[in-house]
């Protein structure tokens, strides 16, 4: 009788061994399964460079307000939105900044820089995996002459399909 | 001389030995092959050319030209030593693409936006990592 019940015991030991078994291989291979996604990081990033290169110290960097500035923003900040040839991903473009310039205290918009996607903008806010990742920033600055300024950055990253799966 | 009940006891808690020996032995080897799994899933050749080629893409993104970036890859390299790649070929830059390959039919390849000239360089003194150093791009 006791023979029989520890052979009982054993198959249930057995059985539920096999369960917990089965739910960490495949807990295990979802997670290892999907890609990494490091588009939040990589868009703050790209918001940080933004930053740094419009503005040093609190202060506005010179010229950041001209046109020349506004035609060569990537050469300036050293930004190259190329992104790998897979997916059509180089025709397509993986990424788009917007930068805005507001008066501080009127909010009137004195400038604005875009490069990259514009296609990728409207697709901020919307949830779901095929959307690119959004990092919207905003921070104060001062030039030399005391005009206080909002600056406004907008990262987009898409790279969808490495990302999300 | 031993009676016969003696012998019956003694076979029994032979038997009950055995039986909790072998209900040992095969939990342990359940166990084992479980930690097995995980293990070669967690140091999968695949799962690590993706992690360090966005690590190394996201590392030069944010780095500086003047930089110079130490990465320890230890598990990568000693995977490629086993799959016979060279440790210095382990990550590749061209252009402003990141490519790491840790076998012969795999690699992978993720662009960073930083506009910089930043090269791949083995550390030969510990065989454990990469140095990469970051410069303007001309």
């Amino acid at each position: 009788m006791n023979k029989k019940g520890g052979k009982l015991i054993s198959v249930y030991w057995f059985a539920i061994l096999f369960i917990v078994a089965g739910g960490i291989v495949y807990m295990v291979s979802a997670f290892y399964g999907k890609p990494y996604d490091v588009r939040l990081a990589e868009a703050d990033i790209l918001t940080s460079k933004i930053a740094r290169c419009v503005s040093e110290a609190g202060y506005l960097k010179e010229g950041v307000l001209t046109e020349d500035f506004k035609n060569n923003f990537m050469e300036s900040c050293a930004i190259n939105f190329q992104a790998e040839d897979v997916y059509n991903w180089r025709e397509q473009g993986q990424y788009y900044v917007e930068i805005e310039f507001l008066d501080f205290n009127t909010k009137q918009k004195i400038s604005q820089i875009s490069e990259g996607n514009q296609g990728l903008k409207p697709d901020c806010g919307l949830e779901g995996k095929g959307f690119p990742v959004c990092v919207d920033r905003k921070f104060y600055s001062i030039d030399k002459d005391g005009n206080q300024y909002q600056i406004k950055i907008l990262s987009i990253v898409r790279k969808t399909e490495k990302n999300v799966q | 001389m031993r009676s016969l009940g003696e012998n019956k006891l003694k076979n029994k808690s032979g038997n009950i030995l055995t039986e909790n020996i072998i209900f040992i032995i095969l939990n342990l080897v359940f166990l084992s092959i479980l930690i097995v799994f995980l293990v070669s899933k967690m140091s999968a050749a695949a799962v690590l050319e993706e992690m360090h080629a966005k690590q190394i893409a996201l590392m030069i993104s944010a780095a500086e030209p003047g930089m110079t970036i130490h990465l320890d890859m230890e598990n990568a390299i000693n995977i490629a030593k086993k799959e016979g790649i060279n440790s210095g070929d382990v990550v590749t830059i061209k252009e402003n693409v990141v490519t790491v390959k840790l076998r012969e039919k795999g690699g992978y390849s993720y662009s960073f936006f930083n506009n910089v000239d930043a090269r791949p360089n083995f550390d030969t003194l510990t065989n454990k990592g990469y140095f990469f150093v970051v410069d303007k791009n001309e």
